[in-house]
Protein backbone atom coordinates (compact mmCIF):
# COMPACT_ATOMS: atom_id res chain seq x y z
CA UNK A 1 0.00 0.00 0.00
CA UNK A 2 3.09 2.12 0.97
CA UNK A 3 4.91 1.35 -1.92
CA UNK A 4 1.92 2.49 -4.23
CA UNK A 5 1.32 5.69 -1.93
CA UNK A 6 4.86 6.62 -3.40
CA UNK A 7 4.08 5.50 -6.22
CA UNK A 8 1.01 7.80 -7.83
CA UNK A 9 1.70 10.76 -4.73
CA UNK A 10 5.26 10.82 -5.19
CA UNK A 11 5.04 10.94 -9.16
CA UNK A 12 1.70 13.27 -9.40
CA UNK A 13 3.77 15.84 -7.13
CA UNK A 14 7.43 15.45 -8.81
CA UNK A 15 5.06 16.13 -12.08
CA UNK A 16 3.23 19.21 -11.10
CA UNK A 17 6.54 20.69 -9.93
CA UNK A 18 8.51 19.52 -13.57
CA UNK A 19 9.23 22.67 -15.42
CA UNK A 20 7.78 24.96 -12.80
CA UNK A 21 4.38 25.51 -14.42
CA UNK A 22 2.75 28.50 -13.12
CA UNK A 23 0.53 28.93 -16.74
CA UNK A 24 0.36 27.22 -19.69
CA UNK A 25 2.64 30.08 -21.35
CA UNK A 26 5.63 27.50 -20.56
CA UNK A 27 3.98 24.65 -22.05
CA UNK A 28 2.43 25.30 -25.08
CA UNK A 29 6.12 27.31 -26.46
CA UNK A 30 8.02 24.47 -25.43
CA UNK A 31 5.72 21.45 -25.83
CA UNK A 32 3.18 22.28 -28.78
CA UNK A 33 4.78 25.10 -30.85
CA UNK A 34 8.46 24.09 -30.64
CA UNK A 35 7.89 20.15 -31.88
CA UNK A 36 5.30 21.22 -34.38
CA UNK A 37 7.12 23.37 -35.84
CA UNK A 38 10.33 21.33 -36.09
CA UNK A 39 8.18 19.03 -37.70
CA UNK A 40 7.46 20.96 -40.53
CA UNK A 41 11.13 22.64 -40.80
CA UNK A 42 12.29 19.34 -41.78
CA UNK A 43 9.20 17.82 -43.86
CA UNK A 44 10.16 21.21 -45.97
CA UNK A 45 14.19 20.05 -45.55
CA UNK A 46 12.80 16.67 -47.00
CA UNK A 47 10.86 18.18 -49.99
CA UNK A 48 13.72 19.97 -50.85
CA UNK A 49 16.40 17.29 -50.84
CA UNK A 50 13.46 14.65 -52.63
CA UNK A 51 14.76 11.49 -49.85
CA UNK A 52 11.84 10.69 -48.62
CA UNK A 53 7.58 11.46 -48.10
CA UNK A 54 6.06 13.78 -46.22
CA UNK A 55 4.44 11.40 -43.41
CA UNK A 56 8.16 10.08 -42.77
CA UNK A 57 9.10 13.08 -41.27
CA UNK A 58 6.23 13.81 -39.21
CA UNK A 59 6.21 10.16 -37.79
CA UNK A 60 9.98 10.99 -36.90
CA UNK A 61 9.47 14.06 -35.52
CA UNK A 62 6.32 13.45 -33.35
CA UNK A 63 8.60 10.64 -31.79
CA UNK A 64 11.57 12.96 -31.26
CA UNK A 65 9.04 15.26 -29.45
CA UNK A 66 8.28 12.48 -26.79
CA UNK A 67 12.10 11.47 -26.59
CA UNK A 68 12.96 15.39 -25.36
CA UNK A 69 9.85 15.43 -22.95
CA UNK A 70 11.07 12.26 -21.67
CA UNK A 71 15.00 12.90 -21.23
CA UNK A 72 14.06 16.57 -20.23
CA UNK A 73 11.29 15.42 -17.63
CA UNK A 74 12.41 12.10 -16.22
CA UNK A 75 16.31 14.07 -16.12
CA UNK A 76 14.84 16.96 -14.30
CA UNK A 77 12.28 15.13 -11.97
CA UNK A 78 15.70 14.14 -10.26
CA UNK A 79 17.78 16.98 -11.10
CA UNK A 80 15.25 19.34 -9.54
CA UNK A 81 15.23 17.43 -6.28
CA UNK A 82 19.04 18.16 -5.99
CA UNK A 83 18.28 21.70 -6.93
CA UNK A 84 15.68 22.43 -4.30
CA UNK A 85 17.63 20.80 -1.94
CA UNK A 86 14.93 18.05 -1.02
CA UNK A 87 17.14 15.18 -2.66
CA UNK A 88 18.91 14.21 1.02
CA UNK A 89 15.30 14.01 2.54
CA UNK A 90 14.27 11.86 -0.33
CA UNK A 91 17.16 9.73 -0.29
CA UNK A 92 17.22 9.40 3.59
CA UNK A 93 13.22 7.85 3.56
CA UNK A 94 13.23 4.22 3.39
CA UNK A 95 10.61 4.11 0.69
CA UNK A 96 11.67 1.95 -2.17
CA UNK A 97 13.70 3.03 -5.23
CA UNK A 98 11.96 1.63 -7.56
CA UNK A 99 8.24 3.10 -6.50
CA UNK A 100 10.10 6.18 -5.98
CA UNK A 101 11.80 6.82 -9.91
CA UNK A 102 8.98 4.48 -11.43
CA UNK A 103 6.27 6.66 -9.80
CA UNK A 104 8.09 9.75 -11.67
CA UNK A 105 8.69 7.92 -14.69
CA UNK A 106 4.66 7.36 -15.40
CA UNK A 107 4.01 10.84 -15.31
CA UNK A 108 6.66 11.90 -17.63
CA UNK A 109 5.63 9.13 -20.00
CA UNK A 110 1.97 9.96 -20.36
CA UNK A 111 3.06 13.95 -20.94
CA UNK A 112 5.84 12.30 -24.05
CA UNK A 113 2.71 10.61 -25.28
CA UNK A 114 0.21 13.38 -24.89
CA UNK A 115 3.03 15.96 -26.32
CA UNK A 116 3.65 13.50 -29.49
CA UNK A 117 0.11 12.91 -30.47
CA UNK A 118 -0.21 16.76 -30.88
CA UNK A 119 2.68 17.14 -32.49
CA UNK A 120 1.52 14.53 -34.64
CA UNK A 121 -1.81 15.59 -35.23
CA UNK A 122 -0.75 19.20 -35.81
CA UNK A 123 2.22 18.46 -37.74
CA UNK A 124 0.38 16.14 -40.05
CA UNK A 125 -2.25 18.95 -40.55
CA UNK A 126 -0.08 21.81 -41.23
CA UNK A 127 1.61 19.81 -44.20
CA UNK A 128 -1.36 17.66 -45.20
CA UNK A 129 -0.21 13.46 -44.11
CA UNK A 130 -3.06 11.16 -44.19
CA UNK A 131 -2.42 8.04 -42.65
CA UNK A 132 -4.97 5.10 -42.51
CA UNK A 133 -6.96 5.24 -38.94
CA UNK A 134 -6.30 1.62 -38.67
CA UNK A 135 -3.08 1.94 -38.10
CA UNK A 136 -3.60 4.07 -34.95
CA UNK A 137 -3.71 1.42 -32.29
CA UNK A 138 -0.73 0.05 -33.67
CA UNK A 139 1.16 3.38 -33.67
CA UNK A 140 -0.07 4.12 -30.28
CA UNK A 141 1.89 0.92 -28.98
CA UNK A 142 4.93 1.77 -30.74
CA UNK A 143 4.38 5.39 -29.35
CA UNK A 144 3.96 4.74 -25.88
CA UNK A 145 6.77 1.71 -26.12
CA UNK A 146 9.07 4.54 -27.21
CA UNK A 147 7.73 6.83 -24.38
CA UNK A 148 8.81 4.56 -21.75
CA UNK A 149 12.47 4.04 -23.56
CA UNK A 150 13.08 7.67 -23.51
CA UNK A 151 11.98 7.80 -19.91
CA UNK A 152 14.55 4.98 -19.56
CA UNK A 153 17.22 6.98 -20.73
CA UNK A 154 16.40 10.33 -18.81
CA UNK A 155 16.85 8.19 -15.80
CA UNK A 156 20.23 7.40 -16.48
CA UNK A 157 20.28 11.05 -17.64
CA UNK A 158 18.53 12.03 -14.18
CA UNK A 159 20.85 9.87 -12.12
CA UNK A 160 24.56 12.21 -13.22
CA UNK A 161 22.73 14.76 -10.89
CA UNK A 162 24.99 13.05 -8.34
CA UNK A 163 27.54 14.28 -10.21
CA UNK A 164 27.22 17.43 -12.12
CA UNK A 165 25.51 20.70 -11.53
CA UNK A 166 23.18 20.78 -14.39
CA UNK A 167 21.92 17.44 -16.27
CA UNK A 168 20.83 19.78 -19.00
CA UNK A 169 24.00 19.82 -20.41
CA UNK A 170 23.67 15.78 -21.50
CA UNK A 171 19.68 15.82 -22.00
CA UNK A 172 20.53 18.61 -24.73
CA UNK A 173 23.12 16.83 -26.37
CA UNK A 174 21.63 13.24 -26.20
CA UNK A 175 18.13 15.18 -27.56
CA UNK A 176 20.44 16.58 -30.66
CA UNK A 177 21.98 13.30 -31.31
CA UNK A 178 18.56 11.85 -31.65
CA UNK A 179 17.76 13.66 -34.29
CA UNK A 180 20.15 12.58 -36.39
CA UNK A 181 21.14 8.69 -35.48
CA UNK A 182 17.59 7.32 -34.94
CA UNK A 183 16.57 8.00 -37.90
CA UNK A 184 14.02 10.33 -37.33
CA UNK A 185 15.08 13.06 -40.05
CA UNK A 186 17.63 11.22 -42.05
CA UNK A 187 16.51 7.31 -43.66
CA UNK A 188 18.51 4.73 -41.17
CA UNK A 189 20.43 3.41 -45.04
CA UNK A 190 22.28 7.21 -45.40
CA UNK A 191 23.88 7.07 -42.15
CA UNK A 192 27.58 5.67 -41.78
CA UNK A 193 27.89 2.38 -40.40
CA UNK A 194 29.27 3.43 -37.35
CA UNK A 195 26.07 5.59 -36.38
CA UNK A 196 23.81 2.42 -37.95
CA UNK A 197 25.45 0.54 -35.25
CA UNK A 198 24.96 2.74 -32.24
CA UNK A 199 21.46 3.12 -33.89
CA UNK A 200 19.98 -0.07 -32.95
CA UNK A 201 20.66 0.40 -29.00
CA UNK A 202 19.48 3.59 -28.82
CA UNK A 203 15.29 4.37 -27.91
CA UNK A 204 13.10 5.76 -30.69
CA UNK A 205 15.23 4.27 -33.37
CA UNK A 206 12.76 0.47 -33.44
CA UNK A 207 9.54 2.46 -32.06
CA UNK A 208 10.17 5.21 -35.25
CA UNK A 209 10.79 2.22 -37.55
CA UNK A 210 7.53 -0.04 -36.46
CA UNK A 211 5.56 3.72 -36.63
CA UNK A 212 6.79 3.72 -40.53
CA UNK A 213 5.63 0.07 -40.81
CA UNK A 214 2.28 0.71 -39.63
CA UNK A 215 1.62 4.05 -41.53
CA UNK A 216 2.62 2.13 -44.31
CA UNK A 217 -0.08 -0.44 -44.24
CA UNK A 218 1.86 -3.67 -41.84
CA UNK A 219 -0.20 -5.07 -39.38
CA UNK A 220 0.54 -4.99 -35.91
CA UNK A 221 2.22 -8.62 -36.02
CA UNK A 222 4.44 -7.22 -38.53
CA UNK A 223 5.31 -4.73 -36.52
CA UNK A 224 5.74 -6.33 -33.26
CA UNK A 225 9.28 -7.09 -33.19
CA UNK A 226 10.56 -3.60 -33.68
CA UNK A 227 8.00 -2.89 -30.52
CA UNK A 228 9.52 -5.63 -28.57
CA UNK A 229 13.18 -4.46 -29.71
CA UNK A 230 12.07 -1.24 -28.31
CA UNK A 231 11.26 -2.82 -25.18
CA UNK A 232 14.05 -4.11 -24.66
CA UNK A 233 15.96 -1.12 -25.19
CA UNK A 234 13.69 0.77 -22.58
CA UNK A 235 14.16 -1.80 -20.04
CA UNK A 236 17.83 -1.89 -20.27
CA UNK A 237 18.17 1.70 -19.95
CA UNK A 238 15.51 1.56 -17.08
CA UNK A 239 17.79 -1.23 -15.29
CA UNK A 240 20.80 0.95 -16.09
CA UNK A 241 19.22 3.89 -14.78
CA UNK A 242 18.09 2.26 -11.35
CA UNK A 243 21.42 0.86 -10.70
CA UNK A 244 22.95 4.48 -11.87
CA UNK A 245 21.13 5.64 -9.16
CA UNK A 246 21.45 3.07 -6.55
CA UNK A 247 26.00 3.19 -6.67
CA UNK A 248 25.69 7.38 -6.75
CA UNK A 249 23.14 7.31 -3.39
CA UNK A 250 25.72 5.01 -2.23
CA UNK A 251 28.41 7.14 -3.08
CA UNK A 252 26.41 10.14 -2.35
CA UNK A 253 26.03 9.08 1.28
CA UNK A 254 29.79 8.01 1.70
CA UNK A 255 31.11 11.31 0.67
CA UNK A 256 28.36 13.25 1.95
CA UNK A 257 28.00 15.07 -1.28
CA UNK A 258 24.32 15.36 -1.71
CA UNK A 259 23.90 19.11 -1.43
CA UNK A 260 27.61 19.65 -2.64
CA UNK A 261 27.57 21.65 -5.93
CA UNK B 1 26.52 54.98 -21.97
CA UNK B 2 29.10 53.54 -24.70
CA UNK B 3 30.93 52.00 -21.21
CA UNK B 4 27.96 50.23 -20.23
CA UNK B 5 27.46 48.96 -23.57
CA UNK B 6 30.77 47.49 -24.13
CA UNK B 7 31.12 46.11 -20.73
CA UNK B 8 28.06 44.73 -20.90
CA UNK B 9 29.37 42.77 -24.33
CA UNK B 10 32.29 41.85 -22.44
CA UNK B 11 30.71 40.46 -19.27
CA UNK B 12 28.24 38.53 -21.83
CA UNK B 13 30.99 36.92 -23.52
CA UNK B 14 33.19 35.94 -20.87
CA UNK B 15 29.37 34.14 -19.08
CA UNK B 16 29.44 32.15 -22.64
CA UNK B 17 32.99 30.86 -22.36
CA UNK B 18 32.37 30.14 -18.62
CA UNK B 19 29.19 28.14 -19.58
CA UNK B 20 29.56 24.34 -20.41
CA UNK B 21 25.85 24.10 -20.99
CA UNK B 22 26.36 27.46 -24.22
CA UNK B 23 30.05 26.11 -25.21
CA UNK B 24 27.97 22.01 -25.87
CA UNK B 25 25.15 23.59 -27.39
CA UNK B 26 26.89 25.27 -29.87
CA UNK B 27 29.09 22.74 -30.31
CA UNK B 28 26.54 20.12 -31.52
CA UNK B 29 23.78 21.87 -32.91
CA UNK B 30 25.37 23.36 -35.55
CA UNK B 31 26.89 19.41 -36.13
CA UNK B 32 23.08 17.80 -36.09
CA UNK B 33 21.96 20.47 -38.28
CA UNK B 34 24.94 20.36 -40.76
CA UNK B 35 24.87 16.85 -40.56
CA UNK B 36 21.38 16.55 -41.12
CA UNK B 37 21.54 18.53 -43.86
CA UNK B 38 24.56 17.02 -45.51
CA UNK B 39 23.26 13.36 -45.17
CA UNK B 40 19.68 14.42 -46.65
CA UNK B 41 21.10 16.19 -49.66
CA UNK B 42 23.69 13.41 -50.01
CA UNK B 43 26.99 13.97 -49.11
CA UNK B 44 28.77 13.45 -52.59
CA UNK B 45 26.84 16.16 -54.01
CA UNK B 46 28.07 19.42 -54.91
CA UNK B 47 30.75 20.82 -52.11
CA UNK B 48 29.49 24.23 -53.11
CA UNK B 49 25.97 23.27 -51.99
CA UNK B 50 27.05 21.01 -49.14
CA UNK B 51 28.91 24.35 -48.11
CA UNK B 52 25.90 26.60 -48.32
CA UNK B 53 24.26 24.32 -46.12
CA UNK B 54 27.05 24.59 -43.63
CA UNK B 55 26.01 28.33 -43.41
CA UNK B 56 22.79 27.79 -42.88
CA UNK B 57 23.39 25.60 -39.78
CA UNK B 58 25.63 28.18 -38.70
CA UNK B 59 23.01 30.76 -38.74
CA UNK B 60 20.39 28.77 -37.46
CA UNK B 61 22.71 28.59 -34.25
CA UNK B 62 23.51 31.93 -34.37
CA UNK B 63 19.59 33.11 -34.34
CA UNK B 64 19.11 30.23 -31.79
CA UNK B 65 22.07 31.42 -29.61
CA UNK B 66 19.87 34.90 -29.64
CA UNK B 67 16.57 34.06 -29.61
CA UNK B 68 16.74 31.32 -26.77
CA UNK B 69 20.64 32.20 -25.15
CA UNK B 70 20.14 35.72 -24.14
CA UNK B 71 16.44 34.89 -23.26
CA UNK B 72 17.53 32.81 -20.77
CA UNK B 73 20.57 34.88 -19.92
CA UNK B 74 18.08 37.31 -18.91
CA UNK B 75 15.89 34.92 -17.04
CA UNK B 76 19.09 33.81 -15.20
CA UNK B 77 19.27 37.72 -13.71
CA UNK B 78 15.75 37.52 -13.04
CA UNK B 79 17.08 34.12 -10.92
CA UNK B 80 19.74 36.00 -9.45
CA UNK B 81 17.77 38.85 -8.38
CA UNK B 82 20.10 41.19 -10.63
CA UNK B 83 17.50 41.83 -13.13
CA UNK B 84 16.40 44.98 -10.74
CA UNK B 85 19.32 46.54 -10.15
CA UNK B 86 19.79 46.72 -14.17
CA UNK B 87 16.45 47.93 -14.73
CA UNK B 88 16.93 50.62 -11.75
CA UNK B 89 20.72 51.14 -13.34
CA UNK B 90 20.52 54.84 -14.30
CA UNK B 91 22.36 53.86 -17.85
CA UNK B 92 18.74 53.56 -20.43
CA UNK B 93 18.00 49.93 -20.42
CA UNK B 94 18.68 49.37 -23.76
CA UNK B 95 22.22 50.08 -23.10
CA UNK B 96 22.31 47.07 -20.39
CA UNK B 97 19.87 44.89 -22.88
CA UNK B 98 21.79 45.29 -25.91
CA UNK B 99 25.06 43.84 -25.14
CA UNK B 100 24.03 40.33 -24.33
CA UNK B 101 22.09 40.19 -27.94
CA UNK B 102 24.90 41.16 -29.71
CA UNK B 103 27.24 38.99 -27.05
CA UNK B 104 24.70 36.04 -27.91
CA UNK B 105 25.01 36.76 -31.87
CA UNK B 106 28.38 36.88 -31.61
CA UNK B 107 29.29 33.90 -29.68
CA UNK B 108 27.37 32.46 -32.96
CA UNK B 109 30.97 33.18 -34.64
CA UNK B 110 32.23 29.94 -32.58
CA UNK B 111 29.04 28.18 -33.92
CA UNK B 112 30.33 29.25 -37.53
CA UNK B 113 33.54 27.72 -37.28
CA UNK B 114 32.73 24.40 -35.95
CA UNK B 115 29.95 24.04 -38.68
CA UNK B 116 33.13 24.96 -41.42
CA UNK B 117 35.57 23.07 -39.36
CA UNK B 118 32.85 19.90 -39.24
CA UNK B 119 32.17 20.23 -42.73
CA UNK B 120 35.72 20.03 -44.04
CA UNK B 121 37.29 17.59 -42.01
CA UNK B 122 34.38 14.49 -41.21
CA UNK B 123 32.93 15.36 -44.68
CA UNK B 124 36.01 16.91 -46.86
CA UNK B 125 33.53 19.84 -47.78
CA UNK B 126 36.82 22.82 -48.68
CA UNK B 127 36.29 26.17 -47.07
CA UNK B 128 35.71 27.61 -50.21
CA UNK B 129 35.36 31.74 -49.61
CA UNK B 130 35.66 34.02 -52.91
CA UNK B 131 35.75 36.93 -51.00
CA UNK B 132 37.24 36.98 -47.83
CA UNK B 133 36.72 40.71 -46.73
CA UNK B 134 33.18 40.51 -47.64
CA UNK B 135 32.20 37.22 -46.16
CA UNK B 136 33.75 39.09 -42.98
CA UNK B 137 31.99 42.06 -43.00
CA UNK B 138 28.83 39.65 -43.68
CA UNK B 139 29.16 37.83 -40.55
CA UNK B 140 29.51 40.87 -38.41
CA UNK B 141 26.58 42.78 -39.97
CA UNK B 142 24.45 39.89 -39.44
CA UNK B 143 25.45 39.78 -35.85
CA UNK B 144 24.48 43.04 -35.49
CA UNK B 145 20.70 42.90 -37.38
CA UNK B 146 20.09 39.51 -35.85
CA UNK B 147 21.20 40.88 -32.23
CA UNK B 148 19.18 43.77 -32.99
CA UNK B 149 16.36 41.80 -34.25
CA UNK B 150 16.61 39.83 -30.75
CA UNK B 151 16.62 43.08 -29.02
CA UNK B 152 12.57 43.34 -30.03
CA UNK B 153 12.11 39.96 -28.24
CA UNK B 154 13.97 41.14 -25.11
CA UNK B 155 11.89 43.53 -24.44
CA UNK B 156 8.91 40.94 -23.85
CA UNK B 157 11.89 38.91 -21.84
CA UNK B 158 11.84 41.84 -19.24
CA UNK B 159 7.79 41.61 -18.59
CA UNK B 160 7.45 37.73 -18.21
CA UNK B 161 9.79 34.66 -17.62
CA UNK B 162 7.58 33.05 -19.86
CA UNK B 163 9.09 34.98 -22.48
CA UNK B 164 12.06 32.78 -22.60
CA UNK B 165 10.24 30.08 -22.87
CA UNK B 166 8.37 31.74 -26.41
CA UNK B 167 11.78 32.22 -27.76
CA UNK B 168 11.78 28.64 -28.20
CA UNK B 169 9.03 28.13 -30.05
CA UNK B 170 10.20 30.91 -32.24
CA UNK B 171 13.27 28.84 -33.58
CA UNK B 172 12.12 26.77 -36.21
CA UNK B 173 9.48 29.70 -37.35
CA UNK B 174 12.63 31.99 -38.34
CA UNK B 175 14.67 29.02 -39.80
CA UNK B 176 11.58 28.65 -42.21
CA UNK B 177 10.81 31.85 -42.98
CA UNK B 178 14.53 33.03 -43.32
CA UNK B 179 15.00 30.01 -46.33
CA UNK B 180 17.82 28.57 -43.94
CA UNK B 181 19.39 25.58 -45.81
CA UNK B 182 15.44 25.18 -47.27
CA UNK B 183 15.40 27.52 -50.48
CA UNK B 184 12.17 29.82 -50.28
CA UNK B 185 11.17 29.13 -53.52
CA UNK B 186 9.94 25.59 -52.02
CA UNK B 187 8.01 27.70 -49.02
CA UNK B 188 4.21 28.74 -49.39
CA UNK B 189 4.84 32.10 -51.07
CA UNK B 190 3.36 34.23 -48.39
CA UNK B 191 6.07 33.54 -46.52
CA UNK B 192 8.44 35.49 -48.99
CA UNK B 193 7.51 39.15 -47.68
CA UNK B 194 7.83 37.49 -44.24
CA UNK B 195 11.49 36.97 -45.36
CA UNK B 196 12.02 39.95 -46.12
CA UNK B 197 12.29 41.87 -42.89
CA UNK B 198 14.18 39.07 -40.84
CA UNK B 199 17.71 39.34 -40.59
CA UNK B 200 19.01 35.99 -40.66
CA UNK B 201 17.60 35.88 -44.15
CA UNK B 202 19.79 38.86 -45.42
CA UNK B 203 22.75 37.49 -42.87
CA UNK B 204 22.46 34.11 -44.79
CA UNK B 205 22.27 35.72 -47.97
CA UNK B 206 25.27 37.83 -47.25
CA UNK B 207 27.46 34.95 -46.33
CA UNK B 208 26.86 32.41 -49.32
CA UNK B 209 26.79 35.15 -51.83
CA UNK B 210 30.56 36.33 -50.20
CA UNK B 211 31.63 32.69 -49.93
CA UNK B 212 30.73 32.13 -54.22
CA UNK B 213 32.22 35.46 -55.01
CA UNK B 214 28.42 37.26 -56.14
CA UNK B 215 28.55 40.20 -54.05
CA UNK B 216 27.29 40.81 -51.03
CA UNK B 217 26.69 44.12 -50.47
CA UNK B 218 23.30 44.61 -51.09
CA UNK B 219 22.49 41.93 -48.60
CA UNK B 220 25.33 43.85 -46.06
CA UNK B 221 23.36 46.56 -46.77
CA UNK B 222 19.96 45.52 -45.99
CA UNK B 223 21.36 43.99 -42.98
CA UNK B 224 22.72 47.11 -41.55
CA UNK B 225 19.34 48.77 -42.73
CA UNK B 226 17.21 46.61 -40.95
CA UNK B 227 19.53 47.22 -37.57
CA UNK B 228 18.60 50.62 -37.53
CA UNK B 229 14.72 49.70 -38.20
CA UNK B 230 14.69 46.72 -35.10
CA UNK B 231 16.58 49.57 -32.72
CA UNK B 232 13.89 51.49 -33.63
CA UNK B 233 11.20 49.36 -33.07
CA UNK B 234 13.25 47.95 -30.05
CA UNK B 235 13.27 51.07 -28.05
CA UNK B 236 9.63 51.79 -27.58
CA UNK B 237 8.82 48.86 -27.03
CA UNK B 238 11.89 48.09 -24.33
CA UNK B 239 10.69 51.59 -22.72
CA UNK B 240 7.03 50.38 -22.38
CA UNK B 241 7.60 46.92 -21.49
CA UNK B 242 9.98 47.83 -18.72
CA UNK B 243 7.00 50.28 -17.44
CA UNK B 244 4.71 47.56 -17.45
CA UNK B 245 6.99 45.44 -15.39
CA UNK B 246 7.71 48.16 -12.60
CA UNK B 247 3.78 48.66 -12.80
CA UNK B 248 3.03 44.87 -12.44
CA UNK B 249 6.17 44.86 -10.12
CA UNK B 250 7.01 41.37 -12.15
CA UNK B 251 10.87 41.57 -12.77
CA UNK B 252 11.48 39.73 -9.39
CA UNK B 253 9.13 37.01 -10.06
CA UNK B 254 11.04 33.86 -10.92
Amino acid sequence: MNWLRVFFHGGLTSYRALFAWINPWVFLPMLVAYPVFQTVFYVYLGRAADVADDAFFVIGNSFVAAAVTGLFGMGQAIAGERRFQTLPVLLASPASRLALFLGRAVPTIVNGFVVAVITFVLGAAMVGVNIDRNAYGGLALALATSCFACAALGLCVGSLTFRTRSITVFADTIGALMLLITGANVPIGRLPDTLQNIADYVPLTHGIHAARLLAAGASVADALPQIRDELLVGVAYFTAGLLLLRHFERDGRRAGSFERF
Amino acid sequence: MIRAFLTGIRVHLVQLVRSPFDLVAMLIWPIIYASIAYYLIGTGSNTRVLFTASLGAAMMMLWSQVIVGSGFALDMQRNQGTLELLVAAPVPLVAVIAPIMIASAAFGIYGLLVTLAWGRFAFGIPVAIDHPVAFAMAAAAAILAVGLLGLIAASLFVLTRAAAYVGVALQYPVYLASGLIIPLAILPAWLGPISWVLAPTWGYRGLTHAASGTGAWREIGMCLLLSVIYLVVALPCLAWFERLARERATLRLS
